[in-house]
C-alpha cells in the first residue's frame, strides 16, 4: 500500500462505547475500540464470568478467550442494582454513543434499566442488544450456548459427518456471528445522518442463519435437503484427503466448469501416479459419476496412495506448480508460520500476565486512520477511577462507593 | 419508515461470495448497491444451483438471489475504454467502491485506487482479495473452503481420531468476510465524513477469518498447545454433546456448563445424580435416543438446561422463533416467482433493515441508471448499446 498514513487515530476516534455484556458482545467492543473508538468494559463488580472461559494461559490462569476479545478496552466493575452503581452507568451513558448489551427480558427483570428506559434518558444513544434469540418471541427466555445456538440456526445440521454426527464448528462462530452483525448494525445507525439513537436488537439463532450457504434456496426451489459431507468428498476430487503429516484439501473437480481437472491429470501423470490415465476418461466429466460412490471411491484408490506419502509442504508445491486449488488443513502452529502472515506482519502482541505473545492482528489494512492494537485487556477495575474522575466525581465519592461495593 | 444508509452509493464490482453478500447488508440497510456486471464474464453464482423449478438460467440461481437483494445491476463491458470512462463517473458521485478480486485486477481495469481516487477524493475503497495485496501468496485464488483450511478451522472442527469435518460450507464467505468488510466499509465512511479524506482497505479474507479464531491461536502463542479438535465437548464445562434422537438421523445438542445444569439433565433423563460426565456418555445416549429431539430440547429448556434441535433446512425455514422475527422473507421475481430470502439477523426500532427487492435481473437497471445517474438520452443509451459498452 503506498498511500501515507495521516490520521494515527484510527476512523472511529470521537465515538465511545459501553461494552456491558459478555462473551456474546466483548468481540463487537473490540472491533470498535481497534478503530480508535474510546470503549470502556464495564463489568459486574465481582468481574466477568467470561474472565474464567477456556482456554487458559497456563502460566497466570488468565482466560485467554477474554483477554483476546477485550483487549484495547479501558474497564470498570460496577453494581448496577445498586444505587451508586446505577448513577455510575447513566452517567457513563450521557457520554456515550453506543451501549453493547446482552441482556434478555428476564434477565431485565431482575436489574431494571430497560432498554427503552434508556432511549427516553438519552436520546442520541443507540442500544444494541444481542441476545440467542432476540428480544421477544416464544424462544425469548430459552438459555443458549454456541452450539445451540448453531443448532437452532440450521448451521449444525450441514457441518459433520454422513456416517456420523454433526459437529460444532471451533471458534464460538455462533457468538462470533452476533458481534459481527452487532458491529455492522451498529455502525450502521451511528453513520444515518439523523443523529438520534436507535434501538437495535440482533438475535444470535438468526445470524447463524445467515451461514446456511445455499442450503434454504435448495429446499425453497429445488426440494432438496442438504446434508453433511464431512469426512468424505462432496463429489469425486473435492474434499479433504490424507498426507504424510496430515490432511489436504483438494478442489480438483467440481469448480467453475471443472478448469483444474486436466491441470489436476497431467499432475498425477507427471508423477508417475498409478491409475492416472484412468483419469483421462471422459466418465470424470460426468456429473451422475462424479456424485456416485464408484466415482469417489475409485478416485480415491487412486490418489490416496500417492497423497499419503507426501508432506503437505510438497503437496502444495506440487499444486502451485500444476495450478490446481489445493490447501493444507494447518494447525495453528502452521498457521503461525505462515510465510504469507509473516510478510504482512499480521500477528499483533498480546500482554498475558509478564509474558507478550502474537495474536491475530488486523482484519483490515486502512491506508488513512490505521486498525491499532497497543492496550491489553484491563484488569477489573483497572480505570475506575481514571473514567470516573472524567465525568466529574470526586476522589472521595469514589472511594465511597468502592467500600460500598457499588463500584469496583 | 426512514432507512440507515438512506443516500449512500456503493458502485460495486464485488462478485462471486463473500463481496456480494457485504454488500447486501449494505443495500439492506438503505445504500444504493450499483452491481457492475457484464454479459461477456457473469458472476459464476449466477450460473450456480439450486434454480427456480430447477431450470438454470442467470436471472434463476437462488444461490445467487439471496446474496443479492435490494441492489440495482448495470451492464458495463470494462474491456471497452468507454465503460470504464462511465464507471468513473458514476464513482465520481459514489461514497464507496468494493471488490473482490486477485490483486491487480482492477488496475489492470483503469480502476484501481490511484485512478479512482483522483475523480473522487472521498471515495472510500475497498479490495476484498484471499490474501491481500502484499506477501508471497498474494496472487493465490481460493474458495472459502480453502481459506477454512489454511486458517486452521477445518483442522479444529472436526471429531478427535477422524479426518476434520469443517462447517460443510464455504462459511468465511458467508459470515466473518462480509461482516468485518461491511463494517469497515462504514467505519471509513465516517472518517471520510469528518475529514474529507477517503481511503483504500486491503482485507485480505484469510485474515478476517483467522481473527475469529484469536484464542485459539493464543493457545498456541502463550501455552505452546497446538490445538487439536474437540469435536463436540466444549472445554472448560462440565459436559457438551450432540446426540442421536428417536427419529433417523435427527439430533439434539445439550450442554452442561455447570454441575447444576448437569444435574438438572440427569434428572429430565430420569438418570442416577451419579453418573460422570467423561465416563457414562453410552448411558447419556442412550437416554437422549429414547426422545423425540424437538420434545427434549423444550424438556430440557423447561429445566434450565441449554439445549437444541439441530435443526434441518426445512425445520429452520417453520421455526417458530424465525418465523415471530419474520427473518425468512418471500420476495416477488419477475423469473423466479415468490422464493425464500434471507433477512437480516437485526432489527432497528426506527427503522427499516430488511430487503426492499428481490436480487435484480442481468443489467436490469441500465438504462434507468444511465438516464438518472449520467443524464444519458434514449439515443446515446442505444448507440453504447450496439457499441457493446452496456453489455
Amino acid at each position: 500500500m503506498t498511500t501515507r498514513v495521516s490520521d494515527p487515530t484510527g476512523p472511529l476516534q470521537g465515538i465511545t462505547v459501553l461494552d456491558i455484556g459478555g462473551e456474546i458482545t466483548n468481540y463487537c467492543g473490540r472491533m470498535f475500540a481497534q478503530l480508535g473508538a474510546d470503549v470502556v468494559l464495564v463489568e459486574p463488580v465481582t468481574g466477568s464470568s467470561y474472565r474464567r472461559a477456556a482456554p487458559l494461559a497456563a502460566s497466570t490462569g488468565d482466560s485467554l478467550r477474554f483477554a483476546y476479545d477485550n483487549s484495547d478496552k479501558r474497564g470498570l466493575g460496577l453494581d448496577i442494582a445498586s444505587p451508586g452503581g446505577r448513577e455510575v452507568l447513566e452517567r457513563l451513558l450521557a457520554s456515550a454513543d453506543l451501549i453493547l448489551d446482552d441482556r434478555t427480558e428476564l434477565d431485565l427483570a431482575a436489574h431494571g434499566l430497560p432498554h427503552e428506559r434508556l432511549s427516553h434518558l438519552f436520546p442520541g444513544l443507540t442500544t444494541t442488544v444481542v441476545t440467542p434469540f432476540g428480544l421477544q418471541g416464544p424462544y425469548a427466555d430459552y438459555v443458549a450456548t454456541d452450539a445451540t445456538c448453531m443448532a437452532f440456526g440450521g448451521m449444525l445440521w450441514l457441518g459433520g459427518y454422513e456416517d456420523g454426527p454433526p459437529v460444532v464448528a471451533a471458534g464460538r462462530q455462533a457468538y462470533r456471528a452476533g458481534s459481527l452483525f452487532a458491529a455492522v448494525a451498529s455502525m450502521a445507525a451511528l453513520v444515518a445522518d439523523d443523529g438520534a439513537g436507535e434501538l437495535i436488537d440482533v438475535s444470535v439463532q438468526e445470524c447463524v442463519s445467515l451461514g446456511l450457504e445455499n442450503a434454504i434456496q435448495y429446499w425453497d426451489l429445488e426440494r432438496h435437503v442438504r446434508r453433511r459431507h464431512g469426512g468424505k468428498q462432496k463429489q469425486a476430487g473435492f474434499g479433504v484427503f490424507p498426507c504424510a503429516d496430515g490432511y489436504v484439501f483438494l478442489i480438483a473437480g467440481g469448480i467453475g466448469g471443472n478448469r483444474f481437472w486436466n491441470n489436476f491429470v497431467a499432475w498425477l501423470k507427471d508423477e508417475g501416479v498409478s491409475g492416472a490415465e484412468e483419469l483421462e476418461r471422459d466418465r470424470w466429466w460426468e456429473r451422475g459419476f462424479v456424485e456416485s460412490t464408484e466415482g469417489k471411491d475409485l478416485f480415491w484408490e487412486i490418489f490416496t496412495p500417492y497423497s499419503s506419502a507426501q508432506p503437505k509442504a510438497a503437496l502444495l508445491e506440487a499444486a502451485l506448480r500444476w495450478n490446481v486449488p489445493l490447501s493444507p488443513l494447518k494447525t495453528m502452529s502452521e498457521v503461525h508460520q505462515s510465510p504469507q502472515l509473516q510478510a504482512r506482519d499480521f500477528f499483533s502482541t498480546v500482554r498475558i500476565g509478564e509474558t507478550e505473545a502474537d495474536a491475530p492482528g488486523a482484519p483490515y489494512r486502512f491506508s488513512d486512520s490505521p486498525w491499532r492494537s497497543d492496550r491489553p485487556a484491563p484488569h477489573l477495575g483497572q480505570h475506575t477511577r481514571e473514567l470516573l474522575t472524567e465525568r466529574g466525581y470526586s476522589l472521595t465519592d469514589i472511594e465511597t462507593m468502592l467500600q460500598k461495593k457499588e463500584i469496583a | 419508515m426512514s432507512r440507515p444508509l438512506r443516500g449512500i452509493r456503493v458502485i460495486d464490482f464485488s462478485w462471486v461470495g463473500a463481496g456480494s453478500y457485504a454488500t447486501k447488508i449494505l443495500a439492506d440497510l438503505g445504500a444504493d448497491v450499483i452491481k457492475i456486471e457484464s454479459t461477456k464474464k457473469v458472476d459464476g453464482i449466477r450460473l450456480s444451483p439450486p434454480f427456480a423449478g430447477g431450470e438454470s438460467g442467470v436471472n434463476r440461481s437462488g444461490y445467487f438471489a439471496d446474496r443479492n437483494t435490494s441492489k440495482r445491476s448495470m451492464l458495463l463491458n470494462l474491456k471497452h475504454a468507454e465503460a470504464v470512462q462511465i464507471a468513473l463517473r458514476l464513482i465520481a458521485d459514489a461514497d464507496i467502491v468494493c471488490n473482490n478480486f486477485s490483486p491487480g485486477v482492477m488496475d489492470r481495469l483503469g480502476l484501481g485506487y490511484d485512478a479512482v481516487s483522483e475523480v473522487n477524493p472521498r471515495i472510500v475503497y475497498l479490495s476484498m482479495s484471499m490474501n491481500g495485496a502484499s506477501g508471497p501468496e498474494r496472487n493465490a485464488r481460493g474458495y472459502g473452503a480453502m481459506m477454512s483450511a489454511i486458517t486452521g478451522f477445518h483442522h479444529l472442527s472436526g471429531i478427535p481420531g477422524r479426518i476434520p469435518a469443517g462447517t460443510g460450507t464455504n462459511y468465511p464467505d458467508h459470515i466473518p468476510n462480509p461482516t468485518h468488510a461491511a463494517f469497515a466499509l462504514l467505519a471509513a465512511l465516517r472518517h471520510s465524513r469528518r475529514t474529507g479524506r477517503g481511503q483504500q482497505i486491503d482485507m485480505a479474507q484469510t485474515e478476517a477469518m483467522l481473527v475469529t479464531l484469536g484464542p485459539e491461536m493464543l493457545a498456541w502463542t502463550v501455552n505452546g498447545d497446538d490445538p487439536a479438535p474437540v469435536g463436540n465437548s466444549a472445554d472448560g464445562w462440565v459436559w457438551q454433546d450432540v446426540l442421536p434422537g428417536r427419529a433417523d438421523d435427527s439430533w439434539i445438542a445439550v450442554s452442561a456448563r455447570t454441575v447444576d445444569e448437569w444435574r438438572a439433565l440427569l434428572g429430565a433423563l430420569n438418570l442416577p445424580g451419579t453418573l460422570d460426565p467423561q465416563r457414562d456418555r453410552a448411558a447419556i445416549a442412550t437416554a437422549v435416543a429414547r426422545w423425540d429431539n424437538h420434545e427434549l430440547a423444550h424438556e430440557l429448556q423447561r429445566v434450565g438446561v441449554p439445549a437444541a434441535p439441530v435443526l434441518s433446512p426445512p425445520e429452520v425455514v417453520d421455526d417458530p422463533q424465525l418465523t415471530h422475527r419474520e427473518h425468512w422473507q418471500m420476495l416477488e421475481h419477475p423469473e423466479m416467482g415468490r422464493t425464500l430470502y434471507n433477512g437480516q439477523p437485526f432489527r432497528f426500532a426506527r427503522a427499516r433493515v430488511q430487503p426492499t427487492s428481490s436480487a435484480p435481473l442481468l443489467g436490469e437497471h441500465t438504462a434507468e441508471i444511465c438516464e438518472e445517474l449520467l443524464g444519458l438520452g434514449p439515443a446515446e443509451i442505444e448507440r453504447l448499446r450496439d457499441t457493446d459498452v452496456l453489455s
